[in-house]
């Protein structure tokens, strides 16, 4: 176990930038969830740690030692890839074992913690299989495998679960919450999943075009985003956005000449702001807001209404259930402290991108 | 892919394709498998039993060709000689091959990928073209009627032809193979003799048996090459064809052409059972 420390990294392929300077310090034992839309450079920072893509400026240190030119060997790190990577030739147990016995590790000893390993993950009916003859889960649960044998300093993850069926990625993230929680090791999780990011991790690090936009404590990024983008990310359903002009210190002129009557002025004094508030954070009130009701889905537990308020769609998540009806108009507050005010910014793809 | 398909016009349809596909098969394998069967034929027959007009495919079958010719001193020692050049040539074009298309297919290097186009495009000159020099450069080396010449002559087509074969075959694995192998605790070299040597056993071992075969067979170099002491069986057979003192013999023909085909089929059949084995199957999600 050991703390992780990146201090102005850079990368470039050829006259591309990929990574503009990301600085992270990793405590010893936590918990860090990389999550941003793909092609941000998440796997690329990941594999920087690793040691399987060189740094193109600034230093990446696991405890005391630096470790920005040693090949992945000499970092005494475990990595479990988005396609598993298992050697197809060798049976679970020599799977897992090869590290051990890379490291010359007395033969009785690499059996012991073979088998541990196994017992942790259940994979001890398994053990003599070849990866082809697994199921996916199980082939996954062997990667995993492959990786806590060695009793690393540092986990890394790269969108671990992204192959699996839904109800299998559910399992399979309590799983490592609670492998991590037993073993504590420092641990550096890949996803585009904010879910997986929010529910594993001590700390999220919200990375958007190679730079990080926010990190901190997931609750933390769902109660105070600093942009659009990270308000955008972090939540499902995704936030509502309305981009306007405050007028007279409380109004809020859209663009379409709608006014809304705001609980509070922008704390920054700005004028023209884009206004986010959580689905989950309206209430329906009888003097609000008005919005024209166009669906109603109703689980059980809870009710989505999306609505048309000043030609833009929004959501709305209620509690238990209602008796709101398509076409009908209803009226909506949120509490001054759940209206976030953001500097205007386009609305990023990743708040259409449904996935929940 | 899993509904049960009952209706009766679509499974005639198909009994039919099946029948035609049957008979296409039969018809190509007696297209290319009549010369193999007429040459073991008339390798058993005597001479008087050759030109008979109609050819008889009855008649009192004869080892005499077999025990005259391999017991000559000739034919075993060109047998011989073709058994090491083209095991030579085969053994050393796939251990080169192989390293240069796992270089061609993993290593970022500028300029790797017209690297490996020109070497493709030298597959294009005509090997006349080549053989002539060859021999030249040969005589003035003294290196002529050698069996390493021969080998090195054939590795300059074989190993193209294994670079390309290995190279692709190395690119439809997953990189992350041996990016595991590597945070596990090997070097790129440990990766690939640990993990891709093992994993790609049946394509390096199918495409050895193909060079060999290459070599086994080849008869333009080896006529230009050798004279004497390293002569191969194509060259004897391409000798007895065209023996003019006393006509060719072909009883003589047919029984060399058998004895040389008898490790090409062999090997042919053994590649087939390897390939039909999935490679790298398991090392991913699936
Ligand atoms: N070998 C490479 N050469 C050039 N560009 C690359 C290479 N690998 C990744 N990239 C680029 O770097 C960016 C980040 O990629 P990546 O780290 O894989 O994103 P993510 O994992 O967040 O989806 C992408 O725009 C991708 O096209
Ligand atoms: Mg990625």
């Amino acid at each position: 176990m050991s703390t992780l420390d990146i201090k102005d990294v850079h990368k470039s392929y050829g006259a591309i930038d990929v990574i503009h300077g990301i600085s992270l310090n990793i405590q010893d034992g936590e918990f860090v969830a990389l999550v941003g839309p793909s092609g941000c450079g998440k796997s690329t920072l990941l594999r920087m740690i690793a040691g399987l893509e060189e740094v193109t400026q600034g230093d990446i240190a696991i405890g005391e030692r630096t470790v920005t030119d040693l090949p992945p060997k000499a970092r005494d790190i475990a990595m479990v890839f988005q396609n598993y990577a298992l050697y197809p030739h060798m049976n679970v147990r020599d799977n897992m074992g090869f590290a051990l016995k890379q490291r010359r590790t007395p033969k009785p000893e690499i059996r012991q913690r073979v088998d541990d390993a196994a017992r942790i993950l259940g994979l001890e009916a398994l053990l003599d299989r070849k990866p082809r003859a697994l199921s996916g889960g199980q082939r996954q649960r062997v990667a995993m495998g492959r990786a806590i044998v060695r009793n690393p300093n540092v986990f890394l993850f790269d969108e671990p679960l992204s192959n699996l069926d839904a109800k299998l990625r559910v399992q399979m993230r309590s799983e490592i919450k609670e492998l991590h929680q037993r073993l504590g090791t420092t641990t550096v999780y890949v996803t585009h999943d904010q879910i997986e990011a929010m529910t594993l991790a001590d700390r999220v690090v919200v990375m958007n075009g190679g730079v990080i936009e926010q990190e901190g404590p997931p609750l933390e990024l769902y109660d105070h985003p600093k942009s659009v983008f990270v308000a955008a990310f972090i939540g499902s359903p995704p936030m509502n956005f309305l981009e306007g002009t405050i007028q007279n210190g409380d109004v809020f002129k859209l663009d379409d000449g709608t006014a809304l009557k705001l609980p509070k002025g922008d704390p920054k004094g700005r004028e023209r702001i884009t206004m986010g508030v959580r689905p989950e954070h309206f209430e329906l009130t009888d003097a609000g807001w008005p919005a024209t009701v166009s669906v109603v889905e109703a689980t059980g537990s809870e009710t989505q209404i999306t609505a048309r308020m000043a030609g833009k769609m929004i959501r709305v998540l209620v509690r238990g259930r209602t008796d709101v009806k398509a076409g009908q108009t209803i009226h909506l507050k949120a509490s001054p402290e759940l209206i976030h005010m953001f500097d205007p910014a386009p609305i990023p793809d990743v708040a259409l991108e449904e996935d929940y | 892919m899993t509904s049960i398909d009952t209706s009766t016009p679509r499974r005639r349809r198909r009994s039919l394709s099946h029948g035609a596909r049957i008979a296409g098969a039969i018809f190509i394998s007696v297209l290319f498998l009549f010369p193999v069967f007429w040459m073991v034929l008339t390798s058993f027959k005597e001479q008087a039993d050759i030109f008979t007009t109609p050819p008889k495919l009855f008649f009192d079958a004869t080892v005499r060709t077999y025990t005259e010719y391999f017991t000559r001193a000739d034919i075993p020692q060109r047998l011989l000689n073709t058994v090491i050049v083209a095991t030579g040539a085969g053994i050393l074009s796939i251990v080169v091959g192989t390293l240069s298309g796992y270089a061609l297919a993993r290593i970022r290097l500028r300029g790797a990928a017209t690297f490996g186009v020109l070497i493709l495009m030298s597959r294009g000159v005509p090997p006349i073209a080549l053989a002539v020099p060859m021999f030249l450069v040969a005589r003035n080396m003294g290196l002529t009627d050698k069996h390493i010449t021969l080998i090195l002559a054939y590795c300059t087509f074989l190993i193209p032809y294994v670079m390309w074969l290995m190279r692709s075959f190395f690119v439809s694995l997953p990189k992350e193979l041996e990016e595991s192998a590597m945070i596990d605790g090997c070097s790129r070299f440990g990766a690939f003799f640990k993990i891709i040597v093992p994993i790609s056993m049946p394509g390096i071992l199918s495409t050895l048996i193909f060079s060999i075969i290459l070599a086994w067979e080849e008869l333009l170099f080896a006529l230009v090459l050798t004279s004497r002491d390293a002569v191969t069986i194509p060259v004897a057979i391409a000798g007895i064809a065209g023996d003019t003192e006393t006509g060719a013999n072909w009883a003589a023909l047919t029984a060399v052409g058998t004895i040389t085909v008898i490790p090409v089929v062999v090997f042919a059949l053994l590649v087939q059972k390897w390939l039909i084995q999935g490679l790298a199957d398991g090392a991913t999600k699936g």
